[in-house]
């Protein structure tokens, strides 16, 4: 499987790589992007089975690229890795189609609880 | 509606609990903040991340230049003699901040925004009474971590990420 790996920090990008493979899922592809418009468009190149997006991201949020993503019919899974872990992020989140939210800061078990089911 | 003081909305308990989760998960398990007042160097660098919403100000992070650089190897698990790379301390400093600042703001009144992380001189605080400080002792080096209303009024405009 791929998994895109979002998020404008590249040390949270190598955290979030590091804590997957500490997590047991270290035989699947990983593809990173900067922000969530470059997401976006690697949803679209990549084709992955799995993004995983912070929120608070400039260009476009995590949050907008997922709207966006649901509104040009893409139904790829999505879940955010977030700093704001907040009830209200949670539903907002979910409204927009996200299967979950892992609260940074994060450690493999909050990845492995998220994930398994998710990723074979 | 603006909110009171952070004094009655958050205490250094509750800062410095959020600290330690963050630094377990961030830095290694076993990555203590030891809650010691300890005078900060003459030269220091802030990460903060600003929230704006009833209450106003910013979560900074304060340390010496060389704390942030060992922060950074922590967080990046590149213990020396690995270098870092262009940006990396900017970057690991910034991201600190920022999941500080994401635990603080889920506890504030709603709804407010949370910038995104910038690193430099430290920002002028407001009122004494608008600022919750932690001073802590990680690994020999003295950092501090507050809570601190803004000096002046914030513009949601600038933040980038509406909630």
């Amino acid at each position: 499987m791929k998994i895109l790996v979002a998020d404008d920090s590249s040390v949270m990008r190598k955290i979030v790589i590091r804590t997957l493979r500490q997590a047991g899922f270290d035989d699947h592809d990983v593809v990173e992007a900067e922000n969530g418009r470059d997401a976006y468009d690697k949803v679209g190149s990549e084709k992955p089975d799995l993004v995983l997006s912070d929120w608070n991201m400039p260009e476009m949020t995590g949050i907008e690229c997922l709207q966006a993503l649901r509104n040009s019919g893409s139904q790829v899974p999505f879940g955010f890795v977030t700093s704001e872990g907040s009830a209200e992020m949670r539903e907002k989140a979910a409204d927009a189609g996200a299967l979950f939210l892992i609260a940074k800061p994060f450690n493999a078990d909050s990845f492995a609880d998220a994930l398994d089911g998710i990723l074979a | 509606m603006t909110a009171p003081p952070i004094t009655e909305l958050i205490d250094a308990g509750t800062v410095q609990g959020i600290a330690d989760e963050v630094w377990v998960a961030m830095l290694g398990e076993d990555e203590f903040l030891v809650p010691l007042p300890a005078e900060l160097p003459t030269e220091t660098v802030s990460a903060w991340v600003s929230v704006s919403g009833p209450w106003n100000g910013a979560v900074v992070l304060t340390c010496a230049p060389a704390t942030a650089e060992e922060l950074t190897r922590f967080v990046l698990q590149a213990h020396p003699p690995e270098l870092l790379e262009n940006g990396d301390v900017t970057d690991a400093f910034g991201e600190l901040a920022n999941v500080l600042g994401g635990n603080v703001k889920s506890l504030l009144p709603g709804p407010s925004k949370l910038g995104l992380p910038e690193v430099g001189t430290t920002p002028s605080a407001g009122s004494p009474v608008d600022t919750c400080r932690v001073d802590a002792v990680w690994r020999g080096h003295p950092l501090s971590i507050t809570v601190q209303g803004a000096a002046a009024p914030v513009h949601p405009e600038r933040n980038e990420v509406p909630l």
